[in-house]
């Protein structure tokens, strides 16, 4: 025990210099810019900033990343409140209640809510990254391929189940994704699958452009799409952090906490599934459900809590599993393969230490935004006034950077402009591109492991659904693709209400 | 109450349509995806394990897309997919938007296919394409408010796309050593 909390003081005083100082506030700073611009996401964010931190040293790069992470999901509860458009999908669940706050003159309150509700909401996050990061790596150590099987065929059913309201449409995205992993050398054989003779496949679509593509060309030309302009609500009042709100609604605030957490844990859900899920708990406990939607304080706090705490929370089987919570992790993922760092359950072996450095990290990123959220809300609010003719051009050549940089390659540029143009027209008719970036991302664990497994079992499928941790992942997985069936929804509503009723 | 079941199944019919036609596309997609699967090479030749071919994962894809194309066009069938409804002539507010659109993809694939990458330096190509972009973007705007193109748009739309183009130079190659097309 000691000798841990010796790394994490080690991992703490490391990040204590002023170029390290530096790049996190740097890091937080262009997050909280992208967040507050409606259309630009984490994902686009982190998948950026990995090209451009591509020389640098592994913990400086990923410190930055880690801190635009923060910082992204924290900016986009800016527009959420001030334009009642959110910043990041997360910040959805905070515009009903963010916005009437800001259309009664109380936009800086609804801001300094944000700023307490998000410091608080990591720094309890990071309590849970720091404790149970080492036990789930601990625990995975005893996975095999069968178990990494389910867990990513889990992730990405759960990403078609949460995101979006049609889950047939999700999973058909997850499927897609997989596929799409599928082309290039396979990783056994160095076999070329679905190259058609093109030199070009036979690396595969990289993870960058396709993310920069489906992320960041979709989202222009989506906001292009639209010709109108928001009119944005000026910012009257204080907005500095509001820490005896934090204490007020302090039930609501754990609850939170706990919540995004939780789902952040989740392979596959999004920082939105926590936000919401908050909302919906805060409300369900709430004396004054009526102000929900209309100004509620709890209803606010909740929501920002929420997707904040679970940014920690997709960190951990990120980097205890190897298995992203979320897009966003999963460019962080990537990111931390690019500079040498394998995360998986080897992590606490191989690079002990750097588990505590993404503790510290993530604890600069929460007084970053602190900082951020008591000296700079009215300059950074200026971003908003960067029209959208001038911003997205400028958006678009900086997607073009973020694609070629990787490889250095043009063939991944025509990759992101090819994505981009189907993820637009695929967002259209109702299809999340969430689904299929974990897809892309869990498709080569998937092979691998369906393959390793069966060679290990000489053929039989049986250990796929004996195996203890396996028959967990498997009925998990099962039943969540049952539920879609509306005569098993209606079939497990009666069993509970025959439960409620008994006891 | 009527009229309101007959709306809904009216906004219904064309949704439903859609999806009909995507399942379509979907099983289609899942059966090449499985034909190329199955005539993938098992590499018996080297004496691989069976169980590691390379079309293993890819065939199952494909039959579990073909599988869910299935099922989406079955939901669409049952929501009305093949009920004629009266076609609706309800537009947005003006074809801006579309428009807009198409100008600016065309702006992006001429900028990536046709500039970038050719000899030109990354800042030129860079600038041409921001100024480019927002001499388009802002012609709705103009037609709006019916006022011509004025030098002092185009100068203007010429310094942000020389500092946009120059700043991202600077920043990534210069500063961060990352290599630009």
């Amino acid at each position: 025990m000691f000798s841990g909390l010796a790394e994490f003081g080690q991992a703490y005083l490391g990040f204590l210099n002023p170029l390290s100082i530096a790049y996190g506030l740097g890091g937080t700073f262009i997050g909280i810019m992208v967040g507050c611009l409606p259309g630009l996401s984490a994902t686009l964010c982190i998948a950026l900033l990995t090209t451009l931190t591509i020389k640098l040293p592994a913990n400086d790069a990923i410190l930055i990343l880690i801190c635009s992470y923060v910082g992204t999901l924290y900016g986009g509860s800016r527009t959420a409140i001030l334009l009642n458009i959110p910043g990041t999908a997360a910040n959805a669940a905070s515009c009903a209640d963010g916005h009437a706050l800001a259309l009664r003159g109380e936009a800086g309150r609804a801001i300094g809510i944000a700023t307490s509700g998000a410091f608080t909401s990591v720094l309890f996050g990071v309590l849970c990254l720091a404790a149970f990061t080492p036990l789930l790596a601990n625990v995975a150590l005893s996975f095999g391929a069968q178990e990494f099987f389910w867990l990513a065929l889990l992730g990405v059913t759960l990403s078609g189940s949460i995101v979006g309201d049609d889950p047939l449409k999700g999973w058909l995205m997850g499927i897609l994704g997989l596929f799409v992993a599928q082309i290039g050398q396979e990783g056994l054989y160095a076999y070329d699958r679905f190259t058609f003779g093109w030199d070009q496949l036979s690396g595969g679509i990289g993870l960058i452009p396709a993310l920069v593509g489906a992320f960041g060309f979709s989202e222009i030309l989506t906001t292009l799409a639209d010709p109108i302009e928001r009119k944005i609500v000026s910012v009257r009042d204080s907005s500095l952090p509001r820490f005896r709100e934090v204490l007020q609604y302090w039930p609501t605030v754990l609850r939170s906490g706990v919540i995004g957490v939780a789902t952040g844990l989740l392979p596959g859900v999004g920082e939105d599934t926590g936000a919401w899920m908050s909302y919906a708990a805060a409300r369900a406990f709430s004396r004054e459900k009526e102000k929900f939607g209309h100004g509620s304080i709890d209803g606010l706090m909740a929501a920002e809590t929420g997707d904040m705490a679970s940014i920690p929370g997709h960190l951990i089987p990120c980097l205890a599993l190897g298995i992203p919570g979320s897009a966003p992790s999963a460019v962080l993922l990537a990111a931390m393969i690019i500079h040498g760092i394998q995360p998986g359950p080897m992590l606490m072996i191989q690079h002990p230490q750097f588990v505590y450095d993404v503790v510290a990290m993530t604890s600069l990123a929460m007084v970053s935004i602190l900082i951020f959220g008591l000296f700079m809300v009215r300059p950074l609010l200026l971003v908003l006034r960067i029209k959208r003719a001038i911003l997205m051009p400028i958006v678009f050549l900086l997607c073009t950077v973020g694609a070629f940089a990787g490889a250095s390659r043009l063939f991944d540029v025509y990759c992101m402009v090819a994505i981009g143009i189907g993820a637009f027209f695929l967002r259209k008719r109702g299809y999340h591109m969430a689904p299929f970036v974990l897809g892309l991302v869990l498709g080569s664990v998937l092979d691998k492991s369906l393959r390793r497994g069966l060679v290990l079992t000489e053929g039989s499928i049986v250990p796929f659904f004996t195996r203890p941790i396996s028959m967990g992942f498997a009925i998990v997985t099962i039943v969540t693709m049952l539920l879609y069936i509306p005569a098993c929804r209606r079939a497990v509503r009666r069993a509970v209400s025959a439960v409620r009723i008994s006891g | 109450m009527n009229d309101s079941t007959e709306d809904g199944a009216r906004d219904r019919a064309p949704r439903a349509r859609r999806n009909l036609q995507d399942a379509v596309v979907w099983v289609v997609l899942g059966a090449i995806i499985l034909v190329a699967s199955l005539s993938m090479d098992r590499l018996e030749s080297q004496g691989i394990n069976p169980y590691t071919a390379p079309g293993l994962l890819p065939g199952l894809l494909g039959v579990a897309m073909m599988c869910l194309g299935v099922l989406l066009a079955l939901r669409s069938l049952g929501e009305g997919a093949t009920r004629h409804t009266p076609v609706s002539v309800s537009r947005g507010p003006d074809g801006s938007g579309h428009g807009q659109l198409t100008r600016v993809l065309a702006l992006c694939l001429i900028f990536t296919v046709a500039l970038l990458g050719h000899g030109l330096p990354f800042w030129l190509v860079g600038a041409i394409f921001v100024s480019a972009s927002i001499l388009t973007l802002q012609q709705a705007q103009r037609k709006a408010a019916q006022k011509r193109l004025e030098l002092r748009e185009i100068a203007s739309a010429v310094a942000i796309g020389l500092g946009a183009g120059g700043a991202i130079t600077l920043i990534f190659q210069t500063l961060f050593l990352v290599r630009l097309p």
